[in-house]
């Protein structure tokens, strides 16, 4: 019932937004909001493996992924305050109401426990996320949205075509008959083919939310144009979704023959995620597009973790969550940066340091903890992502993988310096001189030093819950 | 046998698309492909309980019949664009692609047996499919990447009503994707967008 709760007190502060016509009110529900939010992942950990109205379980992996929303959503309002301050009170009050909205799609789509409910949840975010995107009303925000809308739609479609397979599968019953529960006792009987066809829907349809190749394209523009903060929650919590509803349909047919062919196609989407981002990145002029490429290449790496098994599932969830910590940091201080450079152009940015060097820093230390470079928590994940691969004698996906994180690392690691330490490269590009508080970066280090110390330390109960998100899958 | 007729009737709706040049051939013949899902569901769906059968064959004639062309209707008045051939593939290649994703849809479908699915309304959602899938792809109009999302959607459909008298929430839950489509989708971004634009290429590396 606490969930029922949950959805119904998000609704009636997310249509109190728009009604209200006031600013502050707007602030005071979002606020209200957020901390509704936390309660409820409290909540959530008191009940865990609990199920709710039915169609919601509490199970572990959701309850992960919810508590990593639980932190963004923080620092993800706080920013929106900033950002949004100078719009008028329609966009603000839209804006704000979109976001309640698409933390609650999110809420309800890590908790899902059944295909069709997920699917819906999946659909709804894309409603609330193309509110958020097309927030500044210009030519390019249009483009974005309208391309974010048809991809995502056409991907819905497909993953519930997907869904329709399943149905074949089971031929009768109600929606609680799609559950994950009920199908997994059935999967040992239906015909491989079928699994194989609604793996590949699924995994297709629910790429335009994880923004894994080859939908990955939908999610990089819009980056391009989206607010940094709503950037800052599509490029993680959202893309924890797409991750999500891909492992749960994996889980749930891993105990049928197709294990090898859905590894494989992990591993080749994953391949092909990493050579699209690195060869992107190397002719990258746009900072937020290097950083949504970033993440294609980090959910590519995911991918191929997941594909490779072992303990590299335990790695690809490490990999989500401090991704979701180092990726948040860097799209918020993006915000920063357009305000006291006043672009996101790589050739009209620079001297960053000198201009605003709590900024510069954080930029500095994200870059490091992204590219897993020590002692970033990402290393550990990666570490052990190839270890698995040296065990099971992968090396035709370990060379290719290593050669291309090099390129990422040399295209990602020089266009940062450039910004932090160079002079723009257009010469008459005059710098604006906004003043930005130094203390708009807290949140931003407090993520950094978390995925620092997960290099050195992985408190028990985090790891304990990791590990029982992949307890079902085969030895 | 009814039902026979309307699918068969159906599929030769799709082999028209790939072969028509006029934007509003497209949707005339997506309004007829609505009437036509109408009328498959109203002689497929006869386990479901009357309440549930008059929402969905409504549904279908309101969304997929009347608002979706009307929508495209006027998209296509704004943009003033009225022939695709000059963005497109010649017809003459779309048609043998066409006719060559009908015989693959018909081996795929052969080799797909079972029995909560009759094999004549898998042949022909795989060819909707395809079909949706081809006119997205060899197109380059926006309208026309509309037209073959909408018929990708009846797809879908098709899909869910083969399963429909026993599932029916399959199907409700298609319907929620028809609304999607038409207000957001058509409604909304598809009046937006700027009369003569026909590619987005604001957006690139």
């Amino acid at each position: 019932m606490s969930l029922l709760l949950f959805f119904i007190t998000s609704a009636f502060m997310s249509i109190s937004i728009i009604m209200f016509r006031n600013k502050t009110i707007t602030r005071i529900i979002t606020s209200g909001f957020a901390l509704l939010h936390i309660w409820f992942t409290v909540h959530s950990w008191s009940n865990l493996n609990n199920t709710d109205m039915v169609y919601f379980t509490y199970n572990s992996s959701g309850v992960l992924l919810l508590s990593v929303l639980s932190l963004l959503i923080i620092p993800t309002v706080y920013h929106g305050f900033i950002y949004a301050s100078g719009d008028d009170l329609k966009k603000y009050n839209i804006y704000h109401a979109g976001l309640v909205a698409l933390v609650t799609f999110m809420s309800g789509a890590y908790l899902a426990n059944g295909m069709t409910v997920l699917w819906i949840f999946v659909e709804a975010t894309t409603l609330a996320v193309a509110a958020l995107i097309y927030h500044d009303r210009t030519e390019t925000a249009l483009e974005a949205t309208w391309k974010y809308v048809f991809i995502c739609s056409t991907g819905i479609a497909l993953a519930y075509l997907g869904i329709l397979f399943l149905g074949f599968i089971y031929g009768r019953g109600d929606a609680s008959s799609l559950s994950f529960r009920s199908l997994s006792g059935l999967i040992d009987r239906a015909d491989p083919l079928y699994l194989k066809i609604a793996f590949v829907f699924v995994m297709i349809g629910f790429s335009t939310k994880m923004g894994l190749f080859p939908m990955h394209t939908v999610t990089i523009d819009a980056h391009s144009v989206a607010p940094p903060p709503v950037s800052a929650l599509i490029s993680t919590a959202l893309m924890n979704v797409g991750f999500l509803a891909i492992f749960r349909v994996y889980t749930l047919f891993s105990f049928s023959p197709i294990l090898p062919f859905m590894n494989s196609v992990l591993i080749i989407a994953g391949l092909l995620s990493l050579l699209v981002a690195a060869g992107y990145m190397l002719k990258a002029k746009h900072l937020k597009r290097m950083l949504a490429y970033s993440s294609l290449e980090n959910m590519g790496l995911v991918a191929i973790a997941v594909g490779i098994g072992g303990e590299a599932w335990y790695a690809a969830f490490l990999l989500i969550v401090l991704h979701s910590l180092a990726k948040s940091s860097l799209f918020f201080q993006m915000g920063q940066l357009s305000r006291i450079l006043g672009t996101f152009r790589l050739d009209d940015a620079g001297r960053y340091m000198k201009l605003y060097p709590a900024g510069a820093l954080v930029l500095l230390a994200g870059v490091f903890c992204i590219l897993a470079i020590p002692p970033s928590g990402l290393f550990i994940t990666e570490f052990l992502v190839f270890k698995e691969m040296v065990y099971t004698d992968r090396w035709l996906v370990l060379i290719p993988s290593i050669i291309l994180l090099c390129f990422v690392i040399y295209a990602m690691s020089t266009r940062i310096m450039h910004v932090i330490f160079s002079d723009p490269r257009s010469p008459e590009i005059i710098l604006p001189q906004e003043k930005v508080n130094p203390a708009e970066t807290i949140s931003q280090f407090v993520f950094l030093g978390i995925v620092v110390l997960f290099c050195f330390y992985q408190p028990p109960f985090l790891v304990d819950l990791i590990n029982e998100t992949f307890a079902l899958l085969p030895k | 046998m009814m039902i026979t007729y309307l699918i068969v009737l159906f599929a030769v709706t799709l082999v028209y698309f790939a072969s028509a040049e006029r934007l509003t051939t497209y949707v005339h013949l997506v309004g007829l492909q609505g009437l036509l899902l109408c009328g498959i569901a109203l002689f497929e769906l006869k386990e479901v309980d009357t309440a549930n059968l008059a929402f969905i064959v409504s549904e279908t004639l309101a969304f997929k019949t009347i608002l979706i062309p009307y929508l495209l209707t006027r998209i296509i008045k704004r943009s003033g664009v009225s022939k695709v051939h000059r963005q497109a593939m010649p017809g003459f290649y779309l048609l043998l692609f066409s006719i060559l994703a009908l015989l693959i849809s018909v081996l795929l479908a052969s080799s797909l047996r079972n029995p909560f699915i009759n094999t004549i309304y898998m042949t022909i959602a795989i060819y909707t499919l395809f079909t949706g899938m081809l006119l997205i792809v060899t197109h380059r109009l926006i309208i026309s990447h509309l037209i073959g999302f909408l018929i990708v959607e009846n797809s879908v459909f098709i899909f869910s009503l083969a399963v429909g008298s026993s599932m029916p929430m399959l199907i409700n839950i298609g319907i929620l994707l028809d609304i999607f489509v038409g207000v957001l989708i058509l409604g909304f971004f598809g009046l937006r967008l700027k009369p003569h634009t026909n590619e987005l290429t604001r957006l690139k590396d």
